[in-house]
């Protein structure tokens, strides 16, 4: 049987594995694609809270399922920003690590 | 005549929209006419608010109503909005000829309309974010927020160094964004609910278990210390206000902060009756203040340095928010909102005769007498001298400090008042009492001169007289989180 504990582990383990590739990769593309694990993380977790958290009539909560979709296409917006972003920066220095970015200094 | 309140964030969209369209069909006409219209349409916009009668959040409302709130809070920083973006709006246009150069288009004025355009989304979403009163809400309109601002600090994209601020700007906003929904996410988890005053109600019940929720809220407080460029949350600053071009690093200033203040002191109203928010938040301010203006210092490009200096303004209004004191806080943003603007004004038109670094600024009051006089008041303001709007927003917050017995931070907040003074006045020194190498004046137009004679004359006036703003946001108990969350504790 699969409980609402183990929905929330895996999302849990998708948010930590995103929030560490931020931290730890090195090329641009890959980083976004980790935040994009981490937004990820949260839709899983909030099916799975409207899923099993039924009121009284056995109806889940669909405020959470709402918000996912709001989740969904704002991120999609996002990408579509980022993306052009980081394309824009690649045609200005052929590069798209980390440590060729950073003229910007104390 | 009374209007509805979202009525003025439509007429804002509907004002971005339209000038969209027209743009495109609009190849040969100058377009700062775009930049002109849309400052009028923005000012009418401005004066109808005057016109909308607050009322407060509803608990038992259901529908659009239980997302929006139009309470004498959320129409003020509505009007802080509106007012922001018509001085950047002023600012972009003596800033067109920078951006002219810097992006390749086929047209000579390629681009220049996205530019006048995409704030007045951003404003759109400043005014819903003042009057979000649920996690939705505050998600969407922080989101419409932060990705015109992507697109905007990365607007000059043939200058490497905007490009590198933007993907800073956009990684770290991003992954804000992240620990925000996640926050939200374990919060909904406990309560069951997204609305503010709802999930106040159930965090109540004390059957709850109130781990998760405050585990939500320390992420949701991680993505607005981003917003509100909080310590330990600041490293993006002072790149991405160097990098991006400079109106748009006055609107992030302002804007971004004031309504990443408006959307904690509403979160924090449920949450206040846990204890261990408020160390954490004690903890935050303090060392957001230390660092701010340590790190100041030794600045000598002058973007950089406001950028410290915003850091550290962020301190001093987080004393406020600790000490529930919604009004000063208020005051505080307005204050800030006309000395930071003021600030970047004159930057921008003394960096396109000479350059952005201090040094840049000397002899100022030989070669323009009124920018080096409109440059002295807002550092004197800035820095908190008597008699300018600056001084009397510190001295509300730490009159709330000391009622809230936050003695410690009262005391960390004058010991760095005095060091602020050490790094704004070196910027009036090399005006006043540095010799320029050249003699010619700086060119200003008429409209920054009535901007920024508007802006000095708000100054000195809220310094003497701050009545007018502390009336505005009438009933301040209904804005203010204090009385029952204090006897709770």
């Amino acid at each position: 049987m699969i409980t609402l504990g183990h929905y929330l582990i895996v999302s849990g383990l998708l948010f930590t594995i995103g929030f560490a590739g931020v931290l730890l990769r090195r090329n641009i593309i890959i980083i976004f694609m980790s935040l994009e694990l981490m937004l990820n993380a949260a839709n899983l977790s909030l099916v799975a809270f409207s899923r099993f958290r039924l009121d009284a009539a056995g109806v889940p909560n669909y405020h959470a399922q709402v918000f996912v979709f709001f989740i969904i296409t704002v991120a999609a917006a996002e990408v579509a920003v980022g993306l052009a972003i980081i394309v824009a920066l690649y045609r200005a220095r052929q590069t798209t690590h980390v440590e060729d970015v950073s003229t910007l200094k104390y | 005549m009374t209007i509805s309140a979202p009525t003025l964030e439509i007429a804002v969209l509907v004002l971005g929209l339209s000038m969209l369209m027209v743009e495109a069909f609009l190849e040969r006409t100058d377009k700062r006419t775009l930049a002109f219209t849309a400052i009028l349409g923005l000012a009418a916009i401005f004066a109808a608010s005057f016109f909308v009668i607050p009322q407060p959040a509803d608990p038992v409302a259901t529908g659009f109503w239980s997302f929006y709130t139009a309470d004498p809070l959320a129409i003020f920083f509505k009007r802080f909005a509106l007012a922001t973006t018509i001085f950047v709006l002023v600012m972009m246009i003596d800033y067109a000829p920078v951006v002219r150069e810097s992006i390749p288009g086929a047209t000579p004025q390629a681009g220049l309309g996205e530019f006048f355009t995409l704030p007045i989304f951003t404003c759109a979403g400043l005014m819903w974010m003042a009057s979000a009163i649920d996690f939705v809400m505050i998600f969407v309109s922080l989101e419409l927020v932060s990705i015109s601002f992507y697109v905007l600090a990365s607007f000059t994209r043939r200058n490497p160094t905007t490009l590198e601020a933007g993907v800073k700007y956009l990684i770290l906003s991003a992954l804000s964004t992240g620990f925000l929904v996640y926050g939200i996410t374990w919060i909904f988890g406990v309560t069951g609910e997204t609305n503010l005053a709802r999930i106040a109600q159930a965090l109540a019940d004390p059957a709850i278990e109130s781990g998760p929720a405050l585990f939500g809220m320390l992420l949701v407080l991680v993505a607005l210390g981003f917003k509100i460029a909080a310590v330990p949350f600041q490293m993006w600053v002072p790149d991405v206000y160097q990098g991006a071009p400079t109106p748009v690093t006055a609107f992030l200033s302002v804007g971004s902060k004031a309504a990443g203040f408006v959307v904690l002191l509403r979160v924090l109203q449920p949450f206040f009756i846990l204890p261990q928010i408020e160390r954490l938040l004690i903890a935050i301010a303090l060392l957001t203040l230390i660092y701010g203006n340590l790190a100041a210092l030794p600045q000598n490009n002058l973007k950089r340095l406001l950028a410290y200096s915003s850091i550290a303004h962020a301190g001093y209004l987080l004393i406020g928010v600790v000490s529930l004191a919604g009004e000063a806080v208020s005051f505080y943003l307005v204050a800030y909102l006309l000395m930071t603007l003021l600030s970047f004004a004159v930057l921008i038109v003394v960096a396109r005769q000479t350059g952005e670094n201090i040094e840049d600024f000397n002899g100022l009051a030989k070669r323009s007498p009124f920018l080096a006089l409109a440059m002295l008041i807002a550092m004197a303001s800035l820095a908190g001298v008597p008699f300018t709007a600056g001084f009397l927003g510190k001295f509300f917050i730490f009159d709330a400090a000391l009622r809230h017995h936050q003695t410690a931070l009262v005391i960390a907040g004058v010991i760095t008042v005095a060091c602020g003074f050490y790094y704004y006045l070196k910027v009036v020194r090399a005006m006043y009492w540095e010799d320029s190498p050249n003699e010619t004046a700086v060119p200003l137009s008429g409209l920054s001169r009535a901007a920024m004679a508007a802006l000095i004359a708000g100054i000195i006036f809220l310094g003497v007289y701050p009545q007018p703003v502390l009336n505005a946001l009438n009933s301040p108990r209904e804005t203010i989180p204090a009385t029952e969350s204090a006897s709770a504790r």
